[in-house]
């Protein structure tokens, strides 16, 4: 199965808006998911300088942008994916 | 930036063991358009506080004479027959080696009491005579020796405060000190080891040495050394923000990847753009864990880093040197303060999400940072430094 590509944005805005704490997302996230998902921190994703989108801090998880992101959005967000 | 030759200076103190305070004086300044360095070390008589006022008073006359345009013989004569002597001990209140040199090498030497500096050019020590003597009128026991000499590329300069070459004195091993000799064999032994050894260490290392050889490794006296090292200047870039006219984003990452030097952008949208511009992938370090975003990598930059929260560090940084850490903002330090010249290239454009009321009073405005940062690169770090907006 293929794994759920997560981007999160660590450019000022987010940083400072909560991604700090996405630090340790590795830790974070579900055991169960830990294997299926591929996360990567992006230096700006560029959101923050779009009004289309609502608020930082900013992920995206397999293409689908969340904003104004917690962990347990996050999480739900893998959870869909891999529910289908 | 051009620039033939960069004049490396740097120095070292530490105090005697039993005071609080610096006993030696030393001050440096770069007159950026005349090319110009003036470098003063003074050691005052005695240690302590008093030693401290008098060869702080010594020094910052100096440099305040030379700022004023006179010229370094009229302003040591000047010193020279204005201090006063101790009342106890008949001798001069303060010593001092100064020194004004230009970017093409040409330099004038004035010493007052200090031990004679040392010249080295590949590893030999030249000798030296003075151009000219002068001897105070008032006080016929002080003598100016003035020295007026070419430096080649590579050449180093070494002055040192009698603490150095008195090193040692009465002990078993070095009955009569240190002395000139015994640090000419020590720094020949040293740059063979380490030939492009910068003046920080070099004068970190004399007198480490020189404190290790008193008696029970205890300074008595105040022991200073400053180095000086004409050599070729070490660029740095730093590349942050992006521009204002987003169709010359091409034109800017190309100045950076010609740039001949060491390369560093600060921002994840400029990181975007070069990395756009230049075809080359970013790759954000997920294992580095700190109060700061990641660095990444990209082929080409030596360093990438987020951008206004670590240049806000990074002046913590500059300000504050037992602050540093081994996080982002500590490592552009680390580069920052190994570089000699160092080329801000800042674009204007604003990020308006930056503006958020929601988002922390903290967060700078880039300008405004870099600023900060470049004042105190020149003024307390003595570096050569140029800003373009774009």
């Amino acid at each position: 199965m293929d794994k759920v590509n997560i981007e999160i944005c660590m450019g000022t805005t987010c940083f400072v808006m909560g991604a700090s704490g996405f630090q340790e997302i590795t830790n974070q996230i579900p055991h169960k998911y830990k294997d299926q998902v591929d996360i990567c921190f992006k230096t700006c994703l560029g959101f923050c300088q779009n009004n289309e989108y609502n608020k930082s801090p900013y992920v995206v998880v397999n293409g689908e942008v969340i904003s104004e992101a917690t962990l347990e959005k996050i999480i739900n967000c893998i959870e869909s994916n891999k529910n289908g | 930036m051009k620039s033939s030759f960069f004049m490396e200076i740097d120095s070292f103190q530490k105090k005697k063991y039993n005071q609080n305070a610096y006993g030696d004086t030393f001050v440096s300044e770069r007159f950026h358009d005349e090319g110009r360095l003036v470098a003063v070390l003074s050691d005052g008589l005695s240690s302590g506080i008093k030693a401290g006022i008098l060869s702080q008073m010594t020094a910052c006359m100096f440099l305040k004479f030379i700022s004023a345009g006179r010229n370094l013989q009229k302003a040591s004569e000047t010193i020279m027959n204005s201090l006063p002597v101790c009342r106890v001990r008949k001798i001069s209140y303060a010593t001092f080696s100064a020194i004004d040199c230009d970017e093409t090498g040409f330099a004038k030497i004035v010493e007052e009491g200090n031990p004679q500096f040392l010249w080295i050019r590949n590893n030999e020590f030249l000798d030296i005579e003075p151009l000219k003597v002068i001897t105070s009128k008032k006080f016929t026991t002080r003598k100016l020796n003035i020295y007026e000499i070419k430096l080649e590329p590579e050449d180093r300069l070494v002055f040192c405060s009698d603490g150095v070459t008195q090193a040692g004195l009465g002990s078993m091993k070095l009955k009569l000190g240190l002395r000139r000799q015994g640090l000419i064999e020590y720094l020949r032994k040293e740059l063979a080891l380490e030939p492009n050894i910068s003046s920080r260490d070099l004068s970190r290392k004399i007198v480490d040495m020189a404190e290790d050889n008193e008696c029970d490794k205890l300074a008595k006296d105040d022991i200073s050394a400053a180095v000086l090292y004409l050599r070729k200047p070490r660029m740095l870039m730093v590349f942050t923000g992006p521009p204002y006219y987003a169709d010359r984003d091409q034109e800017y990452a190309k100045v950076l990847s010609e740039y001949s030097g060491k390369k560093v952008v600060c921002g994840g949208t400029t990181a975007n753009l070069v990395a756009r511009e230049l075809g080359v992938d970013i790759e954000t370090d997920v294992l580095c864990r700190h109060n700061l975003p990641a660095t990444s990598k990209m082929q080409g930059i030596d360093l990438v880093t987020e951008g206004v929260l670590t240049l806000t560090r990074v002046e913590e940084y500059l300000e504050y040197p037992e602050r540093v850490k081994k996080d982002p903002a500590g490592m552009l330090v680390e580069i920052l303060l190994n570089s000699d010249c160092i080329d801000f290239m800042v674009g204007a454009k604003l990020n308006q999400a930056h503006y958020d009321p929601d988002l922390p009073v903290e967060l700078e405005i880039r300008k405004n940072i870099i600023k900060k940062i470049i004042n105190l690169l020149e003024k307390k770090y003595i570096k050569k430094v140029s800003l373009r907006f774009m």
